[in-house]
């Protein structure tokens, strides 16, 4: 017999040591994951829920509002930039408006 | 009947009755993976659920149109074999202490007054760790190279080299039964 055919006919033979979990053991297995799932949240995980979006959300916002506030401020120095003025022997020169 | 698609569809929209039936329809096959594994009945009901529960967790992630064995399996499996290297002391105290127990009543008593059985059994019992886990999927539970491959996360190769491995002890250790070398 090759390795091939013992391996094949020791497949056969071994496939009746497969566990055969008792119908009570099923039955107790599928209730605790039942139990499991259908589990009401906690207030504390109901909060979660709550809570997260909302900070979510308005992070969002505070972001977008920042983002908004630098970009007001740069276009305002760019387009009001003043320019400078010399005092020379009593007369003022404006330069760069 | 409903197909396994639409089941998982409608525990993706939190349908605990519709993942009821599939954990009725595949408990059988993921408890006896875990007892093949941590070999302790208590041990490996409490991997099953946990198993159920995990996947039921992320089942939102899953894609329905692929099928839930497969994924279910991998889960359990890589939980089993946390537990067996986390467990490994405690383990072998509970396999001493409860395993005749814990057998007892289950069908399996069937096969351990197989002589036969009884012999591959503690031959299989013998390997090193991950052969003996990767024989026990490829001959009791039937599953193919690919399919433990993809439940354990090792590649095929090296499931193909640990079922070489375990082939050349099972064959010395189970000669009287089957034979010795090539004849």
């Amino acid at each position: 017999m090759t390795d091939e055919q013992f391996f094949e006919r020791l497949r056969n033979d071994a496939a009746s040591l497969r566990y055969e979990p008792g119908s009570f053991a099923l039955a107790r297995i599928r209730a605790r994951i039942r139990e499991q799932i259908e589990q009401r949240p906690t207030v504390v995980q109901l909060l979660a829920r709550w809570f997260r979006p909302l900070t979510a959300a308005l992070t969002a916002i505070a972001i977008a509002a920042a983002i908004a506030v630098a970009a007001i401020d740069t276009g305002d120095n760019t387009i009001d930039e003043p320019g400078v003025e010399i005092v020379m022997a009593g007369d003022s020169y404006s330069v760069g408006q | 009947m409903e197909s396994e698609r639409e089941l998982i569809e409608r525990a993706q929209s939190g349908d605990t009755g519709a993942y009821d039936v599939l954990v009725s329809h595949y408990s059988r096959r993921v408890l006896s993976i875990t007892w093949g594994i941590v070999r302790n009945a208590h041990d490996a009901e409490d991997l099953a659920q946990e198993a159920f529960v995990k996947a039921y967790q992320s089942i939102g992630r899953f894609r329905s149109e692929e099928p839930f064995g497969p994924w279910i399996f991998r889960i359990t499996t890589n939980l089993a074999l946390d537990a067996l290297k986390h467990r490994k002391r405690i383990r072998h105290e509970e396999i001493s202490d409860q395993e005749p127990a814990a057998r007892r009543d289950s069908t399996d008593l069937q096969a351990r007054t197989n002589e036969l059985a009884r012999r591959i059994d503690e031959a299989l019992e013998e390997l090193p760790e991950m052969q003996r886990v990767v024989a026990r999927l490829h001959l009791v539970e039937q599953f193919g190279h690919r399919e433990i491959a993809g439940m354990t996360g090792l590649s095929e190769g090296t499931i193909r080299s640990h079922l070489s491995h375990a082939r050349a002890k099972l064959r010395e250790t189970l000669a009287d039964l089957y034979g010795g070398g090539d004849d």
